[in-house]
């Protein structure tokens, strides 16, 4: 392939980069992909895909004027790059285009599972979660509280309200679902997901993995052995997929 | 004569495109109801999966490369031979600090040292640096201790690292032979499409320190995404909680992390985060070396080295840091805690 057919190519799946990354931003699903404190960076990744493509584009134009001025050159790159490989790189915008986007959701727990309690990490001071009002803490905060609290006993009885994605399990009662989010440090592949178990006597009429609010009150049950808050739902509304499908640790 | 024998080849093809989809529908009549929408399943969790990890290290990668593209235009030979010893074992400690210098993650170093190998970088220091740099800079200590606090799990994290960077960058000191264990790309046999002049302006060495970051990124991105393709697929068909369920045991559960940071490919700066998810399960020792050893080898990464070294030499460069990694867990589990 000719130098400058090669760097065009090259220039195309830069451009072709680009928009793939300026999409996910404008649509708000790059927070499906990454943890959001990544997104200034990534930004910054855009900007330099762009200045890369403009490089490549300005020296395509200048090895054309070259060859223009000095047809006597024309053959000056005996050394054709291969463009063998460059095609790897349509992967990542065929699969982002031909699979329709869907933040993860409880068709991962087959391999990933879930878990009904979580760390506390050493940057959040357990006093901060106490702080916040019970209606404000979300499905990690609950887990957070209930794994490092000994008397779990005060907590019962405070009003919860938390968004979540509902999953069925079979160990539950008909009258109980999970309201489960996944929890993501750095990107979707270290995510794992975190549920409270609900108690509603209308859970049949719900559907797997559609987006919910559960407001209620916070009662303590033992699961495989171990202290979980659970929800007394007194409603359970659907809303639509958060801005942020996953909580950050 | 010629077109006679593609006349005779389409029917041929037709046939068997037609036998490959018969049998194909008589395969899916015979699957178990709701097969097509597990595999639709098993197919978004990839693509979300494998989408998570490749944008979120092309930034660096970028990074890196544009690391590297600096390097072949402002740096030459001579200053490096200044900069760096060349006894083994200094070389070995200064290219484990270096990461101190360079924040690159383990995208970003690998084109990166692969640069600085061309420009005469001791084999020793550039493999400690590559091994160490991941876990030795800044970025990576901020995370850390914001995940596990100023204590135990940051100091040993960055001590076992670095005494594994230093070890395997001294073995490889043994090698006076740069060609035995780079690829021949290195040996100067195989040019770049761009060549840095000592005479260029300022603009022009930007130019081409961006239009080398343009080779580079191609040339490493594809390693990239073949490795997170691997470690999508794993991801999507392995079950990590069954794995993680098995991994009691002071043995066992250090090879059970070990075997997870492969898997999991995370970046070198959030790791800590994600480890920290373990400590309740799992004994200090093993969360020690998930964290010791995740950054110096995933799949993604040994695809990169693949495409520095040779094959002997990416053994040894995983080899070696598996079984220290895997003795460090042991050490803590039965000795310390």
């Amino acid at each position: 392939m000719p130098q400058r057919m090669f760097r065009s190519f090259q220039g195309l799946l830069l451009l072709g980069l680009f928009v793939f990354f300026v999409s996910k931003v404008v649509n708000g699903q790059l927070t499906w992909y990454i943890n959001s404190r990544f997104v200034p960076l990534t930004i910054i990744g855009i900007l330099f895909l762009a200045i890369l493509a403009q490089t490549v584009f300005s020296e395509i134009r200048r090895s054309r004027q070259h060859a223009l001025e000095h047809p006597e050159h024309h053959h000056e790159h005996d050394h054709s790059p291969s463009a063998g490989n460059l095609w790897i790189m349509l992967i990542p915008l065929l699969i982002g285009v031909l699979i329709p986007a869907r933040p993860l959701d409880s068709s991962a727990f087959e391999t990933k599972g879930f878990n009904t309690s979580a760390p506390l990490i050493s940057s959040d001071s357990s006093a901060q979660i106490f702080e916040t009002e019970s209606e404000e803490r979300n499905i990690l905060d609950w887990l957070k509280l209930f794994n490092y609290e000994e008397d779990v006993t005060q907590f019962v009885g405070q009003k919860a309200s938390v968004v979540g994605f509902v999953y069925f399990d079979e160990a539950l009662g008909s009258d109980q679902f999970y309201v489960s989010r996944f929890v993501v440090s750095c990107c979707s592949a270290d995510g794992f997901a975190i549920a409270i178990p609900v108690r509603w006597d209308a859970s049949v009429g719900l559907e797997q993995d559609s987006w919910v609010v559960v407001k209620g009150t916070i009662e303590s049950t033992a699961l495989d052995g171990n202290r979980v808050p659970m929800i007394a739902a007194e409603s359970v509304e659907a809303v639509d997929v958060p801005d942020q499908p996953y909580l950050f640790p | 004569m010629h077109n006679q024998t593609v006349v005779n080849r389409l029917p041929r093809n037709v046939i068997v495109w037609l036998a490959i989809g018969i049998l194909a529908l008589v395969a899916s009549s015979m699957l178990p109801a709701g097969f097509f929408s597990w595999l639709w399943d098993r197919l978004n969790v990839f693509a979300t999966v494998f989408l998570g990890i490749f944008v979120e290290a092309v930034p660096y990668l970028l990074l890196g490369t544009f690391a590297s593209g600096l390097v072949e235009v402002f740096v030459d030979r001579d200053q490096m031979s200044r900069w760096v010893s060349r006894r083994p074992a200094a070389a070995a400690i200064s290219g484990a600090f270096m990461g101190m210098i360079f924040p690159v993650c383990e995208c970003g170093v690998v084109p990166l040292t692969r640069r600085l190998f061309k420009k005469g970088l001791p084999l020793s220091a550039g493999i400690s640096f590559l091994l160490a740099a991941p876990v030795l800079n800044p970025i990576v200590v901020l995370s850390t201790a914001s995940a596990f606090g100023w204590g135990e799990m940051l100091f040993w994290r960055f001590a076992v690292s670095l005494v594994i960077a230093v070890v395997v960058g001294l073995v490889f000191s043994v090698q006076k032979e740069a060609g035995e264990v780079l690829r021949p790309v290195l040996a100067g046999e195989e040019h770049d499409h761009v060549h840095a002049e000592p005479g260029d302006s300022i603009p022009e060495k930007i130019r081409k320190a961006l239009l080398i970051t343009v080779d580079e990124f191609f040339d490493m991105g594809r390693y990239l995404i073949l490795g997170s393709m691997l470690a999508a697929g794993l991801q999507t068909f392995i079950s990590q909680s069954s794995l993680l369920a098995i991994g009691s045991g002071p043995v066992l559960s250090v090879l059970i992390m070990l075997l997870l940071a492969i898997l999991l490919s995370i970046c070198s700066t959030v790791d800590s985060f994600v480890a920290l998810g373990f400590v309740g399960t799992f004994s200090f020792g093993s969360v020690l070396s998930f964290l010791v050893f995740g950054p110096m080898v995933d799949i993604k990464s040994v695809m990169m080295y693949l495409q520095v070294f040779k094959r002997r030499a990416v053994m040894y460069i995983v080899a070696i840091p598996f079984m220290m990694s895997l003795l460090a867990g042991l050490v803590f589990n039965y000795f310390v805690k």
